[in-house]
């Protein structure tokens, strides 16, 4: 995966392009409303992307708390309400909290710091088997048994349509 | 803008008593310079003339993702319409001066012919014309790569246009100075770790010359956007900002890589002659390897990879908002698995 450009980059480089290439140019004031509506859409997923997989775990704790908690609120309470709510914490008993995800911005770092690394092995190789150290064919052999799948599926994800968009 | 391209037109056509320009219009598409296409009215004296025409503008610098000169691009339409039988479209000048347009342009005649060429394959409606279409092409190409150069580029100005210390004095001195350009330039087309298989691709054309063939002028944008056809004949090559002396197999490489972007199929034609590549050794005698033509693939991509991704470079460290600079990390993916399938990166398939 590219860390550059990140997603929320491309996000605020969709923005900006709405704002300067679009907006000037639409006539019809709906559409003009649209493209507004979709800043602010695309704006507020810029916002809840560094923060969802975060928040969707932290949640999933807070409620598995919060349902073991009203079935301790209603050890007094009978009938069938009052059975099906403990019922319910009953069974999320054993449920195990979900782990905080990683920082991105930190996955992102530690990810560069590797491809760069890996990128300056494979100018090491080059310069070797330039003089002839054939040993090096296998170590570049290596990174590209690493990297070709990775773009192949990274690829495979991003890539949209089956031809350059504007041309002819 | 219509008003100073009037004041230009009035250079162009001093015998005109009226000039009216009509229609005038941006045209998509053309990654690399702004252009519009207008009418031009001339009334004079032996009466009324129209003129299709097209302005062709350059970017301002930080968003251009090539950098060439109009004046060259000028002066080798013009060479090339003056010496040969290549379909082009004439030019009627250059404007070097940023005064007028803001940026440097020039005007050319807008030529006939259907410009989708993507209409020409699968279920389009011209498939039937693919085979004469193709054929011309490439007919048009090998006369491109048998002009005498020094004819038609006295001044030697097609030898390193980008200035890049490009030594086309031999083919070794050519390959060897412009894979260095490209390892030269990587730091700055290196956007992200990703991009290490672009270093690998340099790195490789270095160590895996093939061998020599004389050295030719090369069209350098050879595409399916890039010629307009009508019937079963190109009616011009367009688009000639990369032209520059080179290896003939860049033009048959590059089109490779954008029947592969385009989703195209120039390659597959004329199917009774084999396809491309047989009918241009068939005219030629070069008897062009499809192992060569994969080594120029990778030569001809490295030729457009560099300015392209120096522009997402210059996109992604704030230097311009350009929204086309970060569509073309998007896009430029579609060619990737067949480069690294050149490079014979294990697990890849095209």
């Amino acid at each position: 995966m590219n860390t550059s450009p990140s997603i929320d980059q491309m996000l605020e480089g969709v923005l900006i392009s709405i704002s300067t290439d679009i907006l000037p140019n639409v006539v019809n004031p709906k559409a003009a409303a649209t493209a507004q509506m979709m800043q602010s859409v695309i704006q507020g997923i810029r916002q809840l992307l560094p923060v969802y997989d975060q928040y969707l775990a932290e949640e999933h704790n807070q409620m598995l708390g919060v349902l073991r908690e009203v079935a301790g609120t209603i050890v007094g309470s009978s009938g069938p309400a009052a059975d099906r709510i403990r019922e319910r914490a009953a069974a999320l008993a054993n449920s195990a909290e979900l782990p905080m995800p990683l920082d991105r911005d930190a996955v992102m770092a530690a990810h560069r710091r590797l491809g760069v690394a890996l990128q300056e092995s494979m100018i090491d190789l080059d310069e070797l088997q330039r003089a002839g150290d054939t040993d090096a064919d296998a170590g570049l052999e290596a990174i590209r048994g690493h990297l070709g799948p990775r773009i192949a599926r990274d690829t495979q994800t991003f890539l949209v349509g089956d031809a350059l968009l504007g041309r002819g | 803008m219509e008003s100073q391209l009037l004041e230009l037109l009035r250079e162009y056509f001093p015998e005109a008593e009226h000039i009216e320009v009509t229609g005038f219009e941006p045209i998509p598409g053309g990654y690399s310079r702004e252009t519009y296409r207008f009418d031009a009215v001339v009334r004079s004296s032996v009466g009324e003339e129209h003129h299709p025409l097209i302005l062709r503008k350059d970017p301002p610098a930080a968003v251009s993702i090539l950098q060439t000169s109009r004046e060259i691009e000028h002066d080798l339409i013009e060479a090339l319409r003056m010496h040969t039988d290549i379909p082009i479209g004439r030019s009627l000048g250059h404007e070097p001066d940023p005064e007028r347009f803001g940026e440097p342009a020039m005007v050319i005649q807008r030529m006939h012919g259907n410009s989708r060429t993507s209409d020409l394959f699968h279920d389009g409606p011209d498939v039937h014309h693919a085979d004469d279409v193709m054929r011309h092409l490439c007919e048009v190409l090998v006369e491109l790569h048998s002009v005498d150069i020094s004819t038609i580029d006295p001044h030697g100005r097609l030898a390193d246009p980008r200035g890049e210390g490009v030594d086309a004095t031999t083919w070794d001195t050519y390959i060897d100075t412009t894979v260095e350009y490209y390892i030269r330039s990587f730091p700055d087309v290196n956007f992200d770790p990703t991009v290490t298989f672009v270093l690998d691709l340099f790195l490789t054309l270095r160590r895996n010359k093939p061998r020599p063939l004389p050295l030719v002028l090369v069209h350098g944008d050879f595409n399916p956007a890039n010629f307009l056809y009508e019937g079963g004949r190109v009616t011009a090559l367009i688009d000639w900002e990369n032209a520059r002396i080179g290896d003939p197999r860049e033009d048959l490489g590059w089109m490779t890589t954008m029947d592969i972007l385009s989703n195209t199929n120039v390659m597959a034609h004329p199917v009774d002659e084999g396809g491309f590549l047989a009918y241009y050794n068939k005219l030629t005698g070069f008897d062009i390897t499809q192992d060569e033509v994969d080594y120029f693939t990778l030569f001809g991509t490295a030729n457009i990879a560099v300015p392209v991704n120096a522009a997402i470079k210059r996109r992604l460290d704030g230097e311009t908002t350009e929204f086309m600079h970060l569509y073309l990390v998007q896009s430029s993916l579609g060619t990737v698995p067949n480069l690294l399938r050149l490079l014979d990166y294990p697990g890849v398939s095209q």
